[in-house]
């Protein structure tokens, strides 16, 4: 199935008074496809799928199904969408907020209690359907908002950050069960998130926004690998990776914060503003001098999700951040720090020029 | 010791603060159940036989006085009262709180415009738009009308509804209309099903404040209604004079032109602080 | 593509709105639609306001009508050398002050009284909202039996202390004092509510503070509470201030004015040229002078509103 049958964005733009937020997106998502909409906060991803919703002013073409519907109000749109703080209708009972779309459907009032009660089931919310939003846990608020996204079966989805407000466990269970339920529903998604783990986890594709504009539109994988810009680098992954600017060295080498690695075989020289990037967890931490390794001491260790973060200070004065898998040595002891440069990106200009620096050299 | 002496001076001080705006109510109050010769017994005295009579006269609208029988209307302006305060109030809902959605949902230039100019008018002087009013009710045939006067509390109820409900639309946030349009209902379903019931408690504090506020209006009937659509406030004036020194009837009037404001005002309390500062204090 | 085959084919009929041929462009004319009534309201108060603005630039005399004409501002300047507009400029500047005052201070007084939350201050705040929603006209002929020289309790307690011959709103020199006491029967109440809903907004921890320091009460009062509490001081002043500088329904209600000219406050006034004398053009000068001194103060008012408005909500 392509995306013409899914959901097409074309030239969306959108200001707010001089101020322009989106300039110029384009983004194409398959039917059962759910892509991750991915940018720090206050980037414009909750404009974008507003404007795509109908409740924003903007320019360019939306497209659902084969059908034209920028311009159209957002009634008309046959969208579902998620809200980031629920939006349940407080004064109706968890039941008749799932039906909503339903009866704005005209649909006959049997058919609507067999799909709340479908949907409900898959959602594991049957049990409350009869309470009232005030009386349902966070979770359960969640999975009904979702529940009344999913209800009529629309061709396109639109999922605003739907697990920013609940606690971690849920989010956790949330993680695994989504991609699962968006792919089973057909719709073309659209999935909202500033938390790069929930990208790599949901998305077959993410597209990161920055600027107003989509700077990368990659599988998660090539996203955190192969970062189409320094900012996309520094904004997915956590810790964040480390940024060195670089000097190329005579022998097809090049020096960042006393590291060395091999120039890639792409390019001949370094331009002026190089910068090396290295992910924490491709630095590893060595107790005597190596070839290439950069002599540093140990700041801090702080753990972080079954990995130690080491925070180092190397002899010219840089701060390098590495994680381990392992242990990792004691707060003031003496390391060499030394990059596998199969993972090392490099950039200028803000743009990534090569990456995988040197692997066959360091392959041989 | 020290500590006692203020709780009973608070004591003392609350106990005269309730005297002072009680008793003028309770005075009245015990007036209207008193005939004409224990009212004008000196020294006034709390041992009197309670009497419906001051109440009977007013309801059955005749006076039995030692100069004969008087027909009494003040039951028509009770009516009056009724009628235009809850009219009113209707029609400022009707129009109020589409206008205070307007208000809360856009920023518009001509909302803005709309809501200072009625605000500015709640503290210009009444008289001001009331003389020349009552020139053009002539001219427009309005002067005898509930019509009119229910046009002109406008001017009372409107603002009220104006700042109370925007304040609660405000609050109710967009987002769940917004999530209402998605699911496929038009704006108008929206305003319906979710905006209006999600800002019920306010439509109903605003209609509430607006009633007791349109009831107790005096100047706007005073200048634009013929004797027979005075409400309550300015037929008793009339009252006092027409019944000469019928006193206990004049305070069974006075107990049942103020009876409905006050229970509305207890049930309504919570509100009335957000009510009176036109929302510039919440309660 | 491969994914699990959806278990129910996506496609439900779009909504019934989708059908509408209505496009967001009408969504720009919501706003515009829904404000028109109260655009209307605005107009039936802006109309009659020009012509009183008109009105008061002529010789517009209803007894009278052939003498009409543009006169320019002779009615103001007629004014300057009036003593009949002195004195309602006197009196009206007496009354607020004196109203404005007594409430403010027995309203703050009140407030501190009941402060701390208990079941008998909550219930005297209760009761003080009586008052405050009897109609000002009512409260008047309630106060005028109470002070009937013939059988009016309060007339019999001043006799019984000696003062049998204060005459309260029928003398010249008592007249004011017993309207005023009237207008702070029935407003007190209302400075007390706003003062008392100020009171129990303030955060707590600086009266705390103040405690466990063991500093007096007074100076808590002068140097913690007071100044915290300006703004709404200022709020229910400015608002006293507006509403007691027009005051009609008492005064005319107790006295119409009189006796003599004692209580010739401006709307009393005006009501008297129109009606009496039916001189619309100086009535409504009069009416015009007393609205540009509340249109000043009134932007005053709305300026310190806004801002109490959004500082409300920044909060909230």
């Amino acid at each position: 199935m392509s995306a013409a049958e899914g959901l097409l964005i074309r030239g969306l733009t959108a200001a707010f008074g001089k101020r322009e937020v989106l300039r110029g997106v384009d983004l194409a998502v398959a039917p059962g496809e759910t892509v991750v909409l991915f940018g720090p906060s206050g980037v414009g991803k909750t404009v974008l799928l507003r404007a795509v919703a109908g409740l924003e002013r903007a320019g360019g073409e939306v497209s659902v199904a084969g059908r034209e519907v920028s311009g159209l109000p957002p009634e008309a749109r046959g969208l579902g969408m998620a809200f980031q703080n629920f939006a349940l209708y407080p004064h109706l009972p968890a039941r008749e907020n799932i039906a909503s779309p339903l009866r704005a459907r005209r649909l006959p009032e049997a058919e609507i209690a067999r799909r709340v009660g479908a949907i409900a089931a898959l959602l594991r919310i049957g049990h409350v359907l009869d309470h009232a939003p005030r009386e349902l846990s966070n979770g359960q608020k969640q999975r009904t908002a979702l529940a009344r996204a999913l209800a009529a079966e629309p061709r396109a989805l639109l999922l605003d950050d739907p697990l920013r407000n609940v606690d971690a466990k849920l989010r956790y269970e949330m993680r695994l069960e989504l991609p699962r339920l968006l792919a089973r529903s057909g719709a073309a998604a659209i999935y909202v998130t500033q938390d790069y783990r929930e990208a790599m986890a949901l998305g077959q594709r993410v597209a990161v926004l920055l600027d107003g504009r989509i700077v990368q539109d990659a599988p998660p994988e090539e996203v955190y690998d192969q970062p189409a810009t320094v900012e996309v680098a520094r904004l997915f992954g956590d810790p964040p990776i480390n940024l060195l600017s670089a000097e190329s060295l005579p022998g097809g080498r090049l020096r960042a914060a006393g590291l060395e690695v091999p120039l890639p075989d792409s390019l001949r020289a370094l331009p002026p503003d190089a910068q090396l990037g290295l992910r924490p967890e491709h630095l590893s931490l060595l107790p005597s001098p190596a070839p290439g390794a950069a002599p540093a001491s140990v700041v801090a260790v702080t753990p972080l999700h079954e990995r130690q973060v080491v925070l180092l200070r190397t002899a010219s004065g840089e701060e390098l951040v590495a994680s381990l898998a392992g242990a990792a040595p004691p707060v003031g002891a003496a390391v060499w720090a030394a990059a596998e440069p199969g993972h090392a990106l490099l950039f200028a200009g803000g743009q990534r020029i090569a990456h995988g620096a040197g692997r066959e050299v360091a392959a041989a | 010791m020290a500590d006692l002496v203020l709780r009973v001076l608070r004591g003392l001080a609350l106990a005269l603060v309730l005297v002072f705006f009680l008793f003028p109510i309770v005075w009245i109050l015990l007036m209207s159940f008193q005939t004409n010769e224990t009212i004008l017994r000196l020294p006034p005295s709390l041992a009197f036989d309670p009497t419906l009579a001051n109440y009977k006269a007013l309801l059955t609208g005749t006076m039995e006085t030692s100069s004969g029988t008087l027909q009494v209307t003040f039951l028509r302006n009770l009516g009056n009262s009724v009628l235009l305060a809850s009219l009113s109030v209707g029609l400022s809902l009707l129009l109020g709180v589409p206008a205070a959605y307007a208000f809360a949902r856009f920023r518009f230039r001509l909302g803005e415009d709309i809501a200072f100019t009625l605000l500015s008018f709640r503290f210009a002087p009444p008289l001001l738009v009331l003389l020349p009013l009552s020139l053009y009710f002539n001219e427009l045939g309005l002067a005898d009308t509930y019509a009119g006067l229910i046009w002109v509390y406008q001017l009372i109820c409107l603002p009220l509804v104006l700042w109370i409900v925007r304040s609660h639309f405000e609050e109710a946030g967009v987002e769940v209309e917004n999530a209402y349009r998605l699911d496929g209902h038009s704006w108008w379903a929206g305003f319906r099903k979710v905006a209006i019931p999600l800002a019920m408690p306010g439509i109903a504090a605003a209609g509430l404040l607006a009633f007791i506020f349109a009831w107790n209006n005096f100047v706007f009937a005073l200048i634009l209604a013929s004797a027979d659509k005075q409400p309550v406030t300015v037929g008793a004036l009339a009252f006092v004079t027409a019944s000469g020194i019928q006193y206990g009837q004049i305070a069974a009037a006075i107990v049942l032109s103020i009876l409905p404001t006050l229970a509305l005002a207890l049930y309504a309390q919570r509100w009335l602080v957000e009510g009176l500062s036109l929302g510039a204090v919440k309660g | 593509m491969s994914h699990s085959a959806p278990t129910l084919p996506p496609g439900l009929p779009l909504p019934a709105a989708a059908n509408r041929r209505r496009t967001r462009r009408a969504d720009a004319w919501l706003p515009y639609l829904l404000s028109l009534p109260a655009l209307l309201v605005c107009i039936g108060i802006l109309v009659p306001f020009v012509t009183a603005l008109w009105y008061s630039l002529q010789r517009y005399n209803l007894a009278m009508p052939f003498t009409r004409g543009f006169i320019g501002l002779e009615h103001y300047q007629e004014f300057l050398s009036d003593p009949a507009f002195w004195n309602t400029l006197r009196v009206s500047a007496v009354f607020t002050l004196a109203t404005v005052g007594v409430e403010l201070l027995l309203g703050l007084g009140i407030a501190l009284l009941l402060w701390r939350r208990s079941r008998v201050n909550d219930a005297a705040a209760v009761v003080l909202l009586l008052p405050l929603m009897t109609a000002p006209a009512l409260a008047s002929l309630m106060w005028k039996l109470m002070t009937n020289p013939g059988f009016g309790v309060l007339a019999w307690a001043a006799a019984q202390v000696g003062a049998g011959d204060f005459r309260w709103a029928s003398a010249p020199s008592s007249a004011m004092f017993t309207v005023v006491l009237v207008d702070v029967w029935v407003y007190t109440p209302f400075m007390v509510i706003l003062l008392l809903a100020g009171l129990r907004s303030l955060p707590p921890q600086p009266f705390e503070a103040a405690r466990l320091d063991g500093v007096p009460a007074h100076f808590v009062l002068l140097r913690i509470t007071l100044p915290m509490l300006a703004p709404f001081l200022l709020t229910a002043t400015l608002f006293r201030t507006l509403d007691s500088i027009q005051q009609f329904d008492i005064v005319y209600a107790m006295t119409q004015g009189g006796p003599g000219d004692a209580l010739m406050v401006f709307q009393v006034q005006a009501y008297l040229e129109f009606f009496q004398y039916t001189n619309v053009g100086r009535s409504a000068a009069l009416l015009v002078v007393l609205w540009a001194v509340t249109y000043a103060l009134s932007r005053l008012f709305i300026r310190h509103w806004m801002r109490l408005r959004q500082g409300g909500r920044a909060h909230g």
